[in-house]
């Protein structure tokens, strides 16, 4: 009878810590699944379908969804074309045109104002991982020697790369 | 010891200045080894399965109707394609023609039909019966028995023998379809591991690439200053390339290899047709849909790019599964529209003019029997295309050193009939890869130039 009311009490300590048991702030709040970065490019070795593509430069750019119907017919638009990178090149330059929404980059002055990190940031909100020294060091030296370098460039370059085609 | 390095690193230095200037776009170190007999060929996939008992045979209503239903109305012939065929029109019961019930004949645009400038190989051995296996066994050259739907060609296309064996540039060779289903879009080059897409052609699906969906993705594309904004975007992108080379060095990415000059002429050229279109001035023969929308957009590209070849796929005629009234009125403004086209590179393109090759033939053929549908209008049987008769097509070949001369392979097929694969070792023959393309293994045992058949 003693060891049933320690066992019992002993239950009931293990389910108020589980229930105190703190969440993640994105897991409550939105629901979203953690992403790790990848640890290298050669991490990556599915290709994106044409889809997938549209849909993932479409949230890079405007940080907000794709309709499902647009995501099909922006898919249209590559499959019709023969070269596909300049199917893709055409896209990108049409999203950097939108007025409604606006693409969400950062002005020149931000860019330019913390070199660094917006390397950083670039690299992992479109490649998902964090640049080696040697890549921080060449775009430090394209910004930095090349004032007219701007960070949508910077941004169409990463979103028709080839590592971006894949996950 | 240093002497003898010296003297190694300046020869093969020496060895490469001299090789260098040689090496062609393409990577290949020669020239082809042919002549070209004509600079441009134009090979139109002409329909989704035509019978040659309503084309070539000029049998109109007589074997496809009359038969099944012996009424005398029924019993009429004649040649419902004037601009490419000669012959004397129906001269009742017409309903292939525009207008009220059809009753309208489009008039011909040429004054000699392609026939007649030409020749008409009449019994040609199509090898597929299906539309994909038919259609890319003509850009092949032969077919694969284990050739699946929604999947690259297995073996090359001529585009990709054009260009890594003659050295072709990817706007050279352009292939325009009219739709995106039926694996269409998957034409412009094979899968295979030693050709594949870095040798494909260029390619537009007009329909979608200039219609809602090009409006919606493609048509507000921002201009780049192309030295200041999109010369070190480039830059950073092969920068970023670089560190995945090893990944995609295998040509495992669906990219024709176009140059950022042709790039650029591609992009420019998308823009025009936005505008063109905007003002309802693209090139468009006067009647017909989509078939004729898609010539005109292949004559917008011609126009631009003066191709080595360009390959139009059309197949209005399909709709002869179900409804053979609409088919003999896709048949005719198909017709319309290849007179359309004939004429207009020999008056509006002048680089091309008395300068290309024309080469017409259908996918496969349809059956002799018919299906058990009829159409509404006229309560015509429709068919399908499985039976031996699918296998009897014809090939339309005119233009620059084509003389005319009487129609070839009039008899029944036969095992030496011309097999409709023979296209494209045509193609290769008038670009001057003929030999390269025989020797290259991929071609069906009896495919051969036609014309080397003249």
């Amino acid at each position: 009878m003693k060891n049933a009311y320690k066992y019992l009490v002993f239950l009931s300590i293990c389910a108020v810590s589980y229930q105190c048991k703190k969440d993640k702030l994105e897991d409550t709040i939105f629901e979203l699944n953690e992403v790790k970065l990848y640890p290298s490019a050669s991490a990556k070795l599915k290709e994106k379908t044409e889809s997938q593509w549209i849909a993932v430069v479409y949230t890079n750019l405007f940080q907000q969804a794709l309709s499902a119907g647009d995501i099909y017919r922006a898919g249209q638009c590559i499959t019709s074309i023969g070269d596909k990178e300049l199917a893709r090149e055409v896209i990108i330059s049409n999203f950097m045109n939108s007025t409604s929404p606006l693409p969400v980059i950062p002005s020149d002055a931000d860019m330019r104002g913390n070199i660094d990190k917006f390397i950083s940031d670039t690299y992992e909100r479109f490649l998902i991982r964090r640049p080696t020294e040697g890549e921080k060091q060449y775009f430090r030296n394209e910004i930095t020697n090349n004032p007219t370098r701007s960070a949508e460039i910077i941004y169409f370059s990463f979103a028709l790369s080839n590592e971006y085609l894949f996950y | 010891m240093k002497r003898r390095e010296f003297i190694k690193k300046a020869t093969l230095t020496s060895a490469g200045a001299m090789i260098a200037p040689y090496i062609l776009p393409s990577g290949r170190l020669f020239a082809p080894t042919g002549t070209q007999i004509a600079p441009h060929v134009v090979l139109v996939m002409y329909a989704g399965g035509l019978r040659n008992q309503e084309t070539v045979d000029q049998l109109y209503l007589s074997q496809s109707q009359y038969t099944w239903n012996p009424t005398p109305s029924l019993n009429v012939t004649g040649n419902i394609m004037p601009n490419m065929l000669s012959g004397a029109a129906p001269t009742s019961k017409v309903v292939y023609g525009v207008g009220t019930s059809g009753n309208t004949p489009i008039s011909p645009i040429l004054s000699t039909p392609i026939q007649s400038q030409g020749v008409l190989f009449k019994e040609v051995n199509a090898i597929a019966a299906g539309h994909y296996g038919g259609s890319i066994a003509l850009l092949q050259g032969n077919t694969n028995l284990a050739q699946p739907l929604l999947e690259r060609p297995k073996t090359p296309t001529i585009f990709e023998f054009l260009r890594k064996h003659g050295g072709y540039k990817a706007t050279d060779t352009w292939f325009i379809g009219n739709t995106l289903t039926n694996s269409v879009p998957l034409y412009n080059h094979s899968g295979h591991k030693d050709y594949g897409a870095k040798y494909g052609a260029n390619m537009f699906i007009p329909g979608v690439t200039f219609g809602n969906q090009g409006d919606q993705f493609l048509k507000d594309a921002k201009i780049y200053h192309p030295q200041n904004e999109l010369s070190p975007m480039y830059k950073m992108k092969y920068f970023l390339d670089n560190s995945y080379e090893n990944l995609t060095s295998n040509n495992v990415l669906d990219t024709v290899g176009n140059t950022e000059a042709e790039k650029q002429q591609i992009k420019n050229f998308m823009r025009t047709m936005f505008q063109k279109k905007q003002a309802g001035t693209v090139i468009r023969p006067p009647q017909g849909g989509n078939d004729a929308s898609t010539v005109g957009y292949a004559l917008e590209v011609m126009k631009e790019f003066k191709p080595a070849v360009t390959v139009i796929k059309i197949d209005g005629p399909d709709v002869c599964h179900s409804n053979f009234t609409s088919y003999l009125r896709a048949i005719h403004a198909a017709d319309h529209a290849i007179g359309y086209m004939w004429n207009y590179i020999q008056t509006q393109i002048p680089d091309m003019a008395n300068e290309t090759i024309f080469i017409a033939t259908p996918d496969c053929g349809r059956n002799l029997n018919p299906n058990p549908i009829l159409d509404r209008e006229n309560n015509f049987r429709a068919f399908d295309h499985s039976d031996a008769n699918t296998r009897r097509v014809f090939t339309l070949m005119a233009g620059k050193s084509i003389t005319n001369e009487p129609d070839k392979a009039t008899g029944p097929l036969s095992s030496t009939s011309p097999l409709n694969t023979d296209a494209a070792i045509t193609v290769g023959h008038i670009l001057g890869i003929e030999q390269e393309m025989l020797s290259s293994g991929f071609l069906h045992s009896q495919s051969q130039s036609l014309i080397r058949k003249l």
